[in-house]
């Protein structure tokens, strides 16, 4: 059977801990520069207790850079997805206004939280800051979003934990092939919040130090806060542009492990069955695989559970291609996590690079695989990229070099 | 153009006996408050006592309406799971925040937190059915569910042979109520189920919750409840006759093709206008239909538009309390449903009975 044709991924955006658009975020992972620190931002009991990968940008500068008047209520997840998503579409050089149909799809979890756990009471007592009361759901940042883009056509808005980027990147994937788009704008973002500080470390999962993804002495994640975002099109419309693709999109897929609300099971079934339909979509094997971009959150459980799902679909610990984990960069960005990863693949095609998995010293002793750990260039034409989360969610989506 | 799907069981739980057995929206519950929590049915039939305590109501109504859907169309589960949410489980969010405004710093029940997540309904379904496939959940505000029904015909155009699970809920909340109404979303004006409409204007929308889910797939069967055969969203527009003419061309349909139109009223005479100007020219002549004064507001309440014309589809008779305008049709095979929400989040849907 031959595969369905690839979609051609023409720009990407990317704002994160380690840099404020895509050749930034670039600069740090060949550097091997991280972005974990101390939370100076945002106002929490947890402010010199919990590292975090945040974005040294006030909400205000984000306003200012953005030029959007200081009376409108933006949410900080909503600031930095336009600011990623318009370096996205600059460099797909697309014009909203031809006449092809373009979609918005973006990912979050934290959607406004961010003002509402700020304005909680504040809203009761007093009218400064009660603009903020509508941009609460998640999907009003997507909507200021396609205002501030221009994009006229089909927007929504997917909210599945930590997979929702790659489910978005899927979703506009698919709508091209079924010709209910020519392109699509695909990503995710989520801000730094109390809530999801609080939360990840009620679940006793926040490391109290810098996240060791893949490491046997591994205590937890470091929160990131990030936008990516990338343009999809069909390819024969790229082709019509005499655009060369940045990548190709050419498998992709979703699966429920159906194991437990936020743990996965043992052997890891939602990301394996995950990663075996990517590949049977791309038509591709195991082996041709040249380098994984792991989900690797730092978890005791994430990081086991997805190295046996990795052993099953490469059957060995010798089969399997260099893998590592990137969120000992950027931290664990929740709904951004499968586009800012998205994109690192796409930059490990462009560049024939792996990106190091960064503190860890001592593989996990049970599973018997070692993360790459220093940069390394080698011929890739194939990465795998894996996004688990919450209520057993799992995706992994297939990236492959655009010919020459 | 993307093919019909076919829908087989449909479930509901929502503020009127939707989840007994034959419900024709003939015996209406009656209200004289605002917000209006769901009519519970009992959550044991399909959830175990043990699992149903730690369950929230988001979680409780999608899987009850999942299970019932899944009933109707005689199967033990689906292959995949898609739902939509416009707020998610909103009562543990508030939880989870009021938890951590108060007591920060101390060792917080990350309970409220997990369960906060917004694909917590769509995941405990599948944790429900122990289903591993597809899992997807859609947050776009009023247009949710459009955006899973979506879905579900993209992934039954790629998988033909499988059968679907599709849906939304909508929760309530305490203080994001209270935020509503200093927003001026929520009536104060004699809030009433079943709304009057029309002749008392007054602004302000009834919020209330639920849950539909439909099991969907490609093949008729013999006992189909209908089929969807289109649903198109349009976040912001100033003209409903204009998208909804151009809707109805792309599919080769004259307005006089739909035997009934269920337009969303919901009592709140800022934004009703949307409606009536279409069935003052567009759809003028053809019988409306509300849902939106029986059921409330809420964002996914489209989906409860659709178990109702589905009811309509199979006792071909629009009870008098829903028919808004217009006479009985002679048949009931093809029906329009029109959404919107304060002015946004357009949404249409096509249904036909074959």
């Amino acid at each position: 059977m031959n595969p369905p044709s690839p979609i051609a991924i023409t720009g990407m955006g990317a704002i994160s801990a380690i840099g404020e658009d895509v050749a930034a975020n670039f600069r740090s992972l060949v550097q091997s520069r991280h972005g974990i620190g101390p939370i100076t931002l945002l106002d929490t009991y947890h402010r010199d207790k919990l590292m975090v990968g945040e974005i040294n940008i006030t909400n205000t500068e984000l306003y200012d850079r953005l030029a959007i008047p200081r009376h409108e209520a933006y949410t900080r997840s909503t600031l930095l997805a336009m600011a990623a998503a318009r370096e996205a579409m600059a460099m797909a050089g697309i014009d909203t206004n031809d006449d092809y149909r373009t979609g918005l799809i973006s990912a979050t979890t934290v959607g406004g939280m961010d003002a509402t756990e700020r304005y909680y009471d504040d809203y009761l007592a007093a009218e400064t800051n009660r603009h903020f009361i509508p941009t609460h759901p998640c999907g009003y940042g997507t909507e200021q979003m396609a205002r501030y883009l221009g994009v006229n056509g089909f927007i929504t808005t997917i909210s599945t934990a930590c997979s929702s980027a790659a489910n978005a990147i899927m979703l506009g994937a698919r709508m091209i092939r079924a010709g209910l788009l020519d392109r699509a704008i695909v990503g995710g973002t989520d801000c730094l919040s109390r809530f999801t500080i609080n939360g990840f470390n009620s679940l006793m999962i926040y490391s109290p130090t810098h996240c060791r993804p893949f490491d046997e002495n591994r205590d937890g994640l470091n929160l990131g806060e990030a936008a990516a975002y990338l343009v999809l099109e069909a390819p024969d419309l790229a082709a019509r542009q005499s655009k060369k693709p940045l990548a190709y999109l050419t498998g992709y897929g979703n699966a429920n492990d159906a194991f437990h609300q936020t743990a996965s099971s043992d052997n890891g079934e939602g990301a394996f069955l995950a990663m075996k339909t990517a590949l049977e979509l791309a038509a591709l094997k195991p082996s041709d695989i040249d380098y994984i971009n792991a989900h690797g959150t730092a978890t005791p459980n994430n990081d086991l559970t997805e190295g046996h799902a990795l052993l099953r679909v490469f059957e060995s610990p010798d089969a399997l291609p260099p893998f590592s984990s990137t969120k000992a960069f950027t931290g664990h960005t929740l709904a951004a996590a499968g586009a800012i990863e998205a994109i690192f693949s796409v930059l490990a095609l462009q560049h024939q690079v792996v990106f190091a998995n960064l503190n860890c010293s001592q593989p996990i002793a049970s599973l018997g695989i070692r993360p790459q750990t220093r940069l390394e260039t080698k011929q890739i034409n194939h990465v795998l990229s894996n996004s688990l989360g919450f209520g057993g969610n799992s995706s992994a989506l297939l990236f492959s070099k655009a010919d020459d | 153009m993307i093919r019909p799907i076919y829908i087989h069981g449909s479930g509901c739980v929502s503020i009127q006996p939707t989840f007994e057995s034959g419900y024709h929206f003939e015996t209406l519950r009656a209200y004289a408050q605002n917000t209006v929590p769901a009519f519970d049915p009992d959550y044991k039939t399909y959830i175990p006592p043990m699992q149903l305590r730690r369950m929230n109501k988001s979680m409780r109504m999608a899987i009850f309406a999942a299970r019932s859907a899944l009933q109707e169309a005689g199967k033990d589960t689906a292959d995949a799971v898609i739902a939509g949410t416009g707020l998610g489980c909103l009562h543990d969010s508030e939880r989870f925040v009021e938890t951590l405004l108060a007591e920060e710093g101390q060792s917080l029940n990350p309970t409220p937190f997990i369960q906060s997540t917004h694909n917590m309904a769509a995941a405990a379904i599948a944790l429900s059915l122990g289903c591993k496939g597809y899992n997807m959940t859609y947050v776009a505000n009023a247009n949710s569910f459009e955006s899973a029904l979506l879905d579900a015909q993209i992934y039954l155009a790629e998988h033909p042979e499988q059968a679907v699970l599709v849906g939304g809920v909508d929760e309530l909340g305490v203080r994001t109520v209270q935020f509503w109404d200093i927003a001026g979303y929520l009536k104060h004006d004699t809030p009433a189920i079943p709304t009057p409409l029309g002749a008392m204007p007054s602004p302000g929308e009834i919020a209330g919750e639920g849950a539909s889910f439909f099991v969907a797939s490609h093949q008729p069967g013999h006992e189909a409840l209908g089929k969807v055969t289109a649903v198109e969203t349009y976040f912001d527009a100033t003209d409903a006759s204009v998208f909804i003419s151009h809707f109805l061309q792309r599919h080769n349909l004259d307005a006089s093709a739909i035997d009934a139109v269920l337009l969303g009223y919901n009592g709140d005479d800022r934004y009703d206008q949307a409606y009536a100007t279409v069935e003052h020219t567009l759809l003028a002549g053809i019988p409306q239909i509300g849902f939106k004064h029986v059921l409330g507001e809420y964002d996914t309440v489209m989906a409860s538009a659709l178990f109702l014309a589905l009811r309509l589809f199979k006792r071909q008779d629009i009870p008098q309390s829903l028919l808004l305008n217009g006479t009985q049709p002679r048949s009931l095979q093809r029906i329009l449903i029109y959404t919107q929400r304060r002015g946004k989040n357009h949404g249409l849907i096509l249904v036909e009975k074959k």
